[in-house]
């Protein structure tokens, strides 16, 4: 890379290592040459310097690991996380579908499609339907795209020997999004945005500047209630509606820091939801809120 | 489709390859010294001359079979013989000169491999700023791997000028070695097998996140194992992927508890049968690169190599591969015939 200018890469690398903590920025760095080796385009400096002013890694690089899946990522889309990836594959393990007992799975605020990718990816193949809503159309096409790259079918009707996922653009709050894609599901997954407003005006800077609010904000700014647990009532209404689900249908919803009990108390008296369990994520905080019809 | 019994009896008709080839080879020999002794007092004196080269030769293959090749037979087949390996190599004294170092020997190893037509792939490494490594862990991926490699475990020697050195100083530094057993399956991350109960095994992600999940989008993969019974930790961050570290440190924690297995079998063994086999001391120093001298020594059968540059930049690894493994087959043989007595 002689056009990088060694000495400019040296500086920017210096001041990474003040940014991030010598450990860190040197596996960024072997990342970054990583991904220069797999695509020619940029230059590692003009890496370096995104990196330095705060942009997240995966976007400058592109994709994101979340399991054994290697996933595009584009802004402003949400980048996976990995308490996301944690769950999704505690979820695979704990079901197994089969082509004789097929599974259909709805995901809520797909954004980049990473959690019906992975169950559809790891369940055997012609187990899995999933569909994915999101309001955002980069989102959308961006899960399509995501489904290609894991060759996983987008479009029905698809072969019956392979697992299918559907990205649907589409608004939780019109009630006629579900009827069209064939409800009752076994599996509802959701990872709606839940950060209220107070604590969003104090995420960090490659959080806040580059990834869609959409995906983050828990509530709308004119909404009463600012405790970021909006989209979960939404989702209890959903649920409530009659045919979504089926005895038995397993329902998972991702919660941020402190909002697992409000969340189970919001499945459990707005959706009727009484079988509900908390999982922690593996730095020990309460994740996900998982209910069983 | 082969059934497994198939499977078995080819296995079985592949190990007594050799067996069938050094008696094939030593009848016909035989049959051709027979047939030459007659032609050794024929009239002609080229055909004389003719017979009489047959006869050394033929003679020669007839001993090199009595002495080496039936005995070499006796070797039972090696247990491990399907095992690929995991080598750690971690720089010792020296500083920045042992992780030089350390990065010619891995080449040495990764270039061997290659050429053996193994695969493999670095998945661990901490590199230093003057361009050398600290630690690193290289999967081998090939039938035989450890079988071949399991010798080079111990502390490797250097003593050369460093690039590094301007007063032109000869300095000496170590890298330690350790060839561990890898099996195929040992990405598994389900335990409860013979070497180890899941329930043993904690795993911790390192770092805290804070609030984490969508507050965060830092890349923080790091992992961490601890088998309690054994105290044995393994920690993996070199992958962007926290799943892909935890396969990779479940790999290196199987190799590392297999290797423990297989030295308490040598251990019991030699316990029930007073083996004379040594076991490889790994604090053990077993071999010396010489720059001045231009010379490689292994101090374990006394064997050098007066050219370093083949040893570091061509095979001359095979040649210190097969008198290790020679060594040890002639050890073996001894403690067979040993125990029949």
């Amino acid at each position: 890379m002689p056009s990088d200018g060694i000495t400019a890469v040296k500086q920017l690398f210096t001041r990474l290592v003040y940014s991030l903590g010598r450990e860190t920025a040197t596996r960024e760095l072997k990342w970054m040459k990583q991904a220069l080796i797999a695509s020619h385009s940029p230059t590692l400096a003009a890496m370096l310097q995104r990196r330095l002013s705060g942009e997240p890694l995966q976007y400058i690089l592109g994709t994101t690991p979340f399991g054994p899946l290697d996933l595009l990522t584009r802004p402003p889309t949400l980048i996976p996380r990995p308490e996301t990836e944690d769950w999704t594959l505690r979820l695979a393990d704990m079901l197994t579908p089969t082509p004789v007992r097929p599974l259909t799975v709805l995901d809520l605020c797909t954004g980049t499609g990473c959690i019906p990718l992975l169950l559809c990816h790891l369940w055997p193949p012609g187990s899995t339907r999933a569909y994915g809503v999101d309001i955002s159309q980069h989102a959308i096409r961006l899960a399509a795209d995501n489904a290609a790259r894991c060759n996983i079918p987008s479009f029905q009707p698809a072969p019956y020997s392979q697992n299918v996922f559907i990205p649907v653009l589409g608004d939780l709050r019109d009630p006629d999004v579900f009827k069209r894609l064939l409800p009752p599901f076994d599996i509802i997954t959701a990872n709606p945005p839940y950060i209220p407003k107070r604590e969003y005006d104090k995420l960090p800077v490659s959080v806040k500047n580059y990834e869609d609010p959409a995906a983050l904000l828990g509530d709308p700014p004119d909404s009463e209630e600012q405790d970021g647990l909006t989209f979960y009532r939404l989702i209890s209404k959903i649920l409530r509606q009659k045919g979504m689900l089926r005895d038995g249908s397993i329902v998972a919803l991702e919660v941020g820091r402190a909002q697992a009990d409000a969340v189970e108390g919001i499945l459990q008296q707005s959706a009727g939801l009484r079988n509900t369990q908390v999982w922690k994520d593996p730095w020990n905080v309460k994740r996900v809120v998982l209910a069983r019809a | 489709m082969s059934s497994p019994e198939d499977i078995a009896r080819a296995r079985q008709l592949k190990e007594l390859e050799p067996l069938h080839e050094a008696w094939s080879n030593w009848t016909h020999a035989r049959q051709s010294l027979e047939e030459t002794l007659p032609l050794m007092q024929d009239p002609d004196p080229t055909m004389r001359t003719l017979a009489s080269e047959e006869f050394t030769s033929l003679t020669h293959t007839l001993s090199t079979h009595i002495s080496t090749t039936f005995p070499s037979l006796l070797v039972p087949p090696s247990s491990t013989r399907d095992l690929h390996a995991l080598l750690e190599l971690k720089a010792g004294v020296g500083g920045s000169e042992a992780a030089l170092f350390l990065l010619d020997l891995l080449r040495v190893y990764v270039r061997y491999a290659g050429s053996v037509g193994w695969r493999t792939s670095i998945i661990q490494s901490s590199e230093t700023e003057s361009g050398g490594m600290r630690d690193a862990i290289l999967e081998i991926k090939g039938e035989g791997a450890y079988d071949a490699l399991r010798w080079e475990s111990g502390v490797h020697r250097v003593q050369r000028v460093p690039a590094t050195e301007s007063s032109g100083r000869t300095h000496t530094s170590t890298v330690a070695v350790i060839v561990l057993p890898l099996s195929e399956d040992a990405e598994s991350m389900s335990g409860n097998d013979e070497l180890f109960k899941m329930e043993d095994v904690k795993v911790e992600v390192m770092r805290a996140r804070g609030a984490g999940g969508q507050h965060v989008n830092k890349t923080e993969s790091a992992v961490r194992l601890t088998h309690t019974p054994t105290g044995i930790t393994v920690s993996m961050q070199d992958e962007r992927s926290q799943h892909q570290n935890k396969r990779r440190a479940f790999q290196v924690l199987r190799a590392r508890l297999m290797d423990v297995k297989l030295s308490q079998d040598i251990a019991n063994r030699r316990a029930t049968r007073r083996n004379l086999v040594r076991t490889a001391d790994r604090s053990e120093k077993i071999r010396t690169y010489n720059y001045a001298q231009d010379r490689v020594t292994d101090h374990r059968i006394g064997l050098s190599l007066m050219n370093l540059t083949s040893f570091l930049e061509g095979d001359g690894v095979q040649d210190f591969l097969d008198a290790l493994r020679r060594n040890w087959q002639e050890e073996v043989m001894e403690d067979v015939v040993g125990e029949s007595e």
